[in-house]
């Protein structure tokens, strides 16, 4: 079916779908920017588990059956196919994301941070989806080459709300234990212990260099930088990339030393205990039944669409 | 450009994640258990200077340093990204969690790639080295926009045009990361040279 829109049918759709979008967004941007704090400290990269101690739904179950649970489900909800399930998806990770008793900014932030990626989704795929027969094809005024697949924009709206819902769910996933809990759970379901130490240190580090960097950059404006698109730009930045890569090193190092010092061996000691009860199991069977209760509405192509 | 979660399907989902998991394993059997430390930090520093956005004409761009990376650390280079793939998708989002195993195949493949042209290419000289990191700068980066879009048109035909303006998006980061690596590089070696071994001891 092919539907030639007249100007004030295409200015009234557009605007349908980008005026509240647009609102939403700006929304969005300043509830995340009216969070920022002004001073020394490092909002930009928000500590993963600052709320970490909680009594919430998902502080009180079992780090190793939070990880089972909900990593099956978010892999679920990424593989759907039908935009109806994708929202019920959305939907559930909400509700999660709630239920965590969390500020919602840290979501929010997440949501923010995809917002460019899909909304170039959902911009483009419309006027660029394969053509299938019996389509519904809009054609805007003055674009006669280029029709607007109405299939190619549930695809994307079908893919804004995965994203969405599996975004969601890192909260839940990630903030409402300690990050060590979660990484011993990790290294207790299988994941090499070393990887756990890693993740440990680069995430002490990044708060660290992130700072050494904010320094660094402040006393290259004061002398007057001025990023621009030239080769100066590129030196003073390919310059100031390699001090704060060897300033780095050197005090990691020096930290390292005197972890050795201090009788390091390569391993931190956990105090992690894990134990888990009937509640446990019926969370996470909760979970991973939902996850499969999607999955195979949508494999069954049960969905109206 | 990271992927986000939902975009690509099961299959080739499922399939880059076991193949970055063998990747990950692979890596961490080789790399002793004092280098992680320094792999910890070159992460760290990279994640740190992927927040550093660089204007491009009117738009802006932010470095992902590919080729920087597998310089620095080698074979290990792979285990690196994913790890700071993954927190990036911890602390901001960048990247999807189940889409993990395809974002860190688009940036660690070329990454692992650069770490073996850099050696070959570095040479003695200042020069040489400011090459060699021009080329792996570069050349990290459209590779890691080929296998987004290679990645992309997997997902079907409605993606071809994702893929396409992905792959035009990648040109001014082309620039720019092939610009900065080689300053970056260039300053190591006249600052550290010995951290340009790639992870080698005794060079």
């Amino acid at each position: 079916m092919e539907i030639h829109l007249s100007w004030p049918q295409a200015l009234a759709g557009t605007l349908a779908v980008a005026l509240p979008l647009a609102v939403a967004l700006f929304l969005l941007r300043r509830f995340v920017r009216a969070g920022r704090r002004d001073g020394d400290s490092d909002w930009t990269v928000p500590a993963v588990d600052g709320h970490g101690h909680g009594s919430s739904f998902f502080h009180r179950w079992d780090a190793r059956y939070k990880l089972i649970g909900l990593l099956l489900f978010a892999f679920a909800a990424a593989s759907l196919t039908s935009l109806a399930l994708a929202m019920a998806a959305l939907a559930i990770s909400l509700a999660a994301a709630l239920a965590c008793r969390i500020p919602m900014r840290g979501a929010l932030r997440r949501l923010l941070a995809m917002s460019g990626f899909l909304l170039m989704l959902l911009l483009v795929i419309p006027f660029t989806a394969a053509s299938r027969p019996g389509e519904t094809l809009l054609y805007f005024p003055g674009l006669p080459g280029l029709p607007f697949h109405v299939g190619g924009l549930l695809l994307a709206l079908t893919i804004v709300c995965k994203a969405s819902a599996v975004a969601l769910l890192m909260e839940p996933l990630f903030a409402t234990a300690p990050l060590t809990v979660t990484l011993a759970a990790c290294a207790r379901l299988g994941v090499p212990e070393s990887l756990g130490r890693m993740v440990l240190l680069c995430h002490r580090y990044i708060f660290v260099f992130l700072h050494e960097m904010s320094r660094m950059y402040r006393s290259m404006r004061v002398r007057g930088f001025v990023p621009a698109t030239d080769l100066a730009t590129a030196s003073a930045v390919g310059n100031f990339l390699g001090m704060l890569f060897v300033r780095s090193f050197e005090r990691t190092g020096r930290v390292y030393e005197a972890m050795l010092c201090r009788g390091y061996q390569g391993t931190f000691p956990s105090a992690a205990t894990f134990a888990a009860t009937a509640a446990d199991y019926a969370k996470t069977f909760f979970w991973v039944m939902s996850g499969a209760a999607l999955v195979s509405l949508d494999l069954l192509r049960l969905a109206p669409w | 450009m990271h992927i986000s979660d939902g975009v690509l399907p099961m299959s080739v989902t499922l399939a880059s994640a076991v193949v970055t998991v063998a990747g990950v394993a692979l890596s961490l059997r080789q790399v002793r258990n004092e280098e992680l430390p320094k792999i910890a930090v070159v992460t760290s520093s990279f994640f740190v200077a992927s927040l550093v956005h660089l204007p491009f004409g009117p738009t802006s761009v932010h470095l992902i340093l590919p080729g920087v990376v597998g310089a620095l650390l080698g074979p290990a280079s792979f285990l690196s990204i994913a790890l700071g793939l993954f927190l990036q998708s911890l602390l901001f989002q960048f990247g999807g969690l189940t889409a993990l195993g395809a974002n860190a195949l688009m940036m660690g493949l070329p990454a692992l790639l650069c770490g073996l042209l850099f050696q070959s290419l570095r040479g003695t000289t200042l020069v040489r080295h400011g090459i060699a990191g021009a080329v792996c700068g570069g050349l990290g980066t459209l590779l890691a926009a080929l296998i987004l879009a290679a990645l992309l048109a997997l997902a079907g035909e409605d993606f071809f045009g994702v893929a396409k303006i992905a792959l035009l998006a990648h040109i001014p980061v082309f620039f720019v990361e092939a610009g900065v690596s080689a300053f970056a590089v260039t300053f190591l070696f006249r600052v550290k040279p010995e951290l340009l071994a790639g992870g080698r001891p005794g060079r």
